[in-house]
């Protein structure tokens, strides 16, 4: 029996029970903690989990509702997850063996950088920076007014990188380095490239930086070979949406399911979620909060900051459209074809559709800077630089017909005789394309 | 075991003065009925805040957070060559040469990983543990405050000293920003350039969030403060746990428990230099401090108030 001054229990006037009072106050902390953290779990689960009540559509209707939807302007915050299992040295080497060698010239590319400096010398080039989405999680926000008006920011810790698209300039600026790279191209073939169409295409890269871009190349491409269904409803950023899912017809592919969230009422693709033939998630892009109508015009307009490093690039029209063509060809999403790089090293598309399977040489190590000027867009599958077969060769398995890379999604086989066979596909598929066996 | 009465004679308003050990007896108060009033504790709050600030210590620890700019800045403008345009220091050091503006980012991104928590983690750690150590704790709770009270000015204190912390490293850091460095229209991060008056609105509401998102600290170093009698100990633990939780936030394999670590959004504070400010993450950041306000003030309440106090 204890009383001390100062106790919250004297004023009761009650024998103070020192002990029992202690236990039941302990139980406070451990209340607010679990009634806290169910509330942070339940409380967006219950709100983005509720599936709408939506009129029943079919497959084909939804599809051309999302194709045919003509949403031409809206502003949001997009959550990009990817998580393809490539090794991060080959992302580095995507990332840093062509434009970004110039600045942050790692050993392996230290040969080809001077040359890569020349071509592409800026720390603020879209490629190596949207390149980085191809791991881990990332937060996007877009801008889109029409087809010549757009604006991505990608948001990193104390920085941002931005691509600002006005009719025919194009800013991209890195604020980390402080440096921004300025591309001008004649409007008219500007307007003629096959990407401009679409509103959210990135800007020079052709990767797919919206939910509603990722879907509409994923599905110009893949719907034929596809089998479709709807699939219940979701919200998604606040809004209803029909689910379509997409799988495979043909078996070979290591992605098992695409499904695609399609806004009820503007047809705008509002998410993208793949899977893997394991079940586990490939790529998840999604809108986490959207506005459709027009931004304020001074989103687009971009005056380079004083005092930064600009980098003045004269787009010559073939190379614009070199870099905005990989966005079509009939391929998956992450799955297109260096096509700049067509005559330098034999590159070949093999198959169609899920069990596409592309081939080309190992660059050799003179040539591999002017590859990597070049070849942009093809991401993780571009392999250039010094150091690049005795890199592959460590990471690789050998298998029947020469070494095999295998992650989560892409398999890349690299065949004795130099060649490299690469796809989201299954091991036979790429064998019976390198004509093993 | 020992049985103190509270002195019968005591005017809610002197309840600080008591804590002081100068007490004025100037009306009656039937014994143990504790007259609950805010001037009660607003009393009780000013004589925490007096003894927080008073002390050498709390002045010495301001006066390192604020040498911490100027070391920057004289760095900077030392180095000036070698650092402009290098990608590789801290965040704004690069931006600092052309706006002294941005030494306030810059020193306040340097100071909130570590120098911001050490001192924060003195002033919390020590808030009762010191007490209890120095053996004034029980004379403190013979004012007719009531445990609870005392805690809430304890981290009432605590937080104006974080506000004080931050207010030390962001004026130092535009002070010397001005001496040193062009100041003027700012770039932000999302390259668009606002003018001075904007950039200093910004600046001010960072400072802001700054020292709330050390409010989950200081509840945490509350409550390490009354589980023991050693202000050292509360100290280093709190310290400890700071570094700790940090080294956690940095290993990729905890990428599931990350969102949950209490440093885990402190930098989300640059968020407001874009345009337009991105809330997203700095709302998120506010609210998991909230949470281990919630959670740690609770278990320090639950710990302080069913205590023995015998120092």
């Amino acid at each position: 029996m204890t009383d001390y001054a100062g106790f919250e229990g004297e004023q009761s006037g009650e024998t103070y029970r020192s002990r029992r009072r202690a236990a039941l106050r302990l139980l406070v902390p451990v209340a607010v903690a679990a009634v806290a953290v169910a509330g942070v779990n339940l409380v967006p689960a219950l709100a983005s989990d509720g599936s709408p009540t939506l009129p029943s559509l079919t497959a084909e209707q939804l599809i051309s509702k999302a194709l045919g939807s003509d949403t031409q302007q809206l502003s949001g915050t997009v959550q990009v997850s990817a998580d393809l299992g490539i090794p991060s040295e080959l992302l580095a080497m995507a990332g840093h063996g062509g434009a970004a060698a110039a600045v942050t010239g790692t050993a392996g590319a230290a040969g080809g950088s001077g040359q890569a400096k020349e071509a592409n010398g800026s720390a603020a080039s879209p490629e190596e920076q949207l390149s980085a989405l191809l791991a881990g999680d990332h937060t996007l926000r877009v801008a889109v007014d029409g087809p010549d008006k757009q604006r991505i920011a990608l948001v990193q810790s104390l920085a941002e990188y931005d691509v600002i698209h006005n009719g025919d300039q194009l800013w991209a600026w890195d604020s980390s380095s402080n440096s921004a790279l300025h591309l001008s191209a004649p409007q008219g073939a500007e307007a003629k490239a096959p990407g401009s169409k679409h509103p959210a295409a990135a800007p020079l890269t052709g990767l797919p930086t919206t939910p509603q871009e990722a879907a509409r190349q994923f599905l110009a491409q893949s719907a034929a070979s596809s089998t479709v269904t709807v699939d219940g409803t979701a919200t998604v950023a606040g809004r209803s949406a029909y689910e379509l899912a997409l799988k495979p017809k043909q078996a070979g592919s290591t992605i098992g399911e695409v499904r695609i969230a399609v806004d009820s009422a503007t047809g705008t693709p509002l998410a993208v979620l793949a899977t893997g033939t394991g079940g586990a998630t490939i790529l998840d892009v999604h809108f986490s909060d959207v506005t459709f109508g027009a931004p304020a015009a001074s989103t687009f307009n971009f005056t380079p900051p004083r005092g930064a490093k600009i980098t003045e690039q004269k787009a010559d029209p073939k190379a614009e459209k070199a870099q905005k063509a990989p966005e079509l060809p009939n391929t998956p999403k992450d799955q297109r074809a260096p096509q700049g790089a067509n005559g330098t090293n034999g590159t070949r598309v093999i198959g169609s559709d899920w069990t596409t399977v592309l081939s080309f040489h190992l660059p050799s190590n003179e040539g591999s800077a002017a590859i990597a000027g070049t070849a942009q867009g093809a991401k993780g599958r571009r392999l250039s630089g010094l150091g690049t077969s005795s890199l592959l060769k460590s990471l690789g398995k050998p298998v029947a017909g020469g070494e095999l890379i295998s992650t989560k999604v892409l398999n890349v086989l690299i065949t004795d005789d130099g060649r490299v066979y690469a796809g989201a596909v299954t091991l036979p598929v790429l064998q019976s394309a390198a004509g093993v066996k | 075991m020992s049985q103190v009465e509270v002195a019968p004679t005591v005017s809610p308003a002197s309840m600080a003065s008591m804590a002081s050990m100068a007490p004025t007896v100037s009306g009656r108060v039937p014994a143990g009925v504790r007259p609950q009033t805010a001037a009660g504790f607003l009393a009780l709050f000013r004589s925490e805040i007096t003894l927080t600030f008073r002390r050498t210590r709390t002045i010495a620890l301001l006066g390192l957070l604020a040498a911490l700019p100027v070391l920057l800045g004289v760095v900077v403008k030392i180095e000036t060559g070698d650092m402009h345009g290098g990608a590789n220091g801290p965040a704004f050091i690069a931006q600092v040469t052309q706006n002294g503006l941005f030494l306030v980012f810059a020193a306040l991104a340097v100071a909130l990983p570590v120098f911001l928590p050490m001192t924060v983690g003195v002033v919390a750690g020590d808030s009762i543990a010191g007490e209890a150590a120095t053996g004034t704790l029980r004379y403190l709770l013979v004012a007719p405050a009531g445990r609870t009270r005392l805690l809430a000015a304890k981290f009432l204190a605590a937080m104006v000293f974080c506000w004080a912390a931050t207010l030390a490293v962001a004026l130092s850091a535009l002070a010397t920003g001005a001496a040193l460095f062009p100041m003027g229209s700012m770039t932000l991060l999302s390259g668009d350039t606002v003018g001075l008056g904007g950039a200093l609105l910004r600046a001010v509401l960072i400072a802001g969030v700054v020292a709330l998102s050390l409010a989950g600290l200081v509840a945490i170093g509350l409550f390490v403060s009354t589980l023991t009698g050693s202000g050292i100990a509360a100290m280093a633990t709190t310290v400890g746990l700071v570094i700790l939780v940090q080294i956690l936030d940095s290993f990729p394999q905890l990428h599931a428990i990350q969102p949950w670590l209490f440093t885990h959004q402190w930098l989300t504070f640059g968020d407001l230099l874009r345009a337009p400010m991105y809330w997203t993450g700095i709302l998120q950041n506010l609210g998991l401090q909230a949470l281990y306000l919630a959670v740690f003030g609770s278990a320090a309440w639950a710990r302080f108030t069913s205590r023995d106090v015998t120092a």
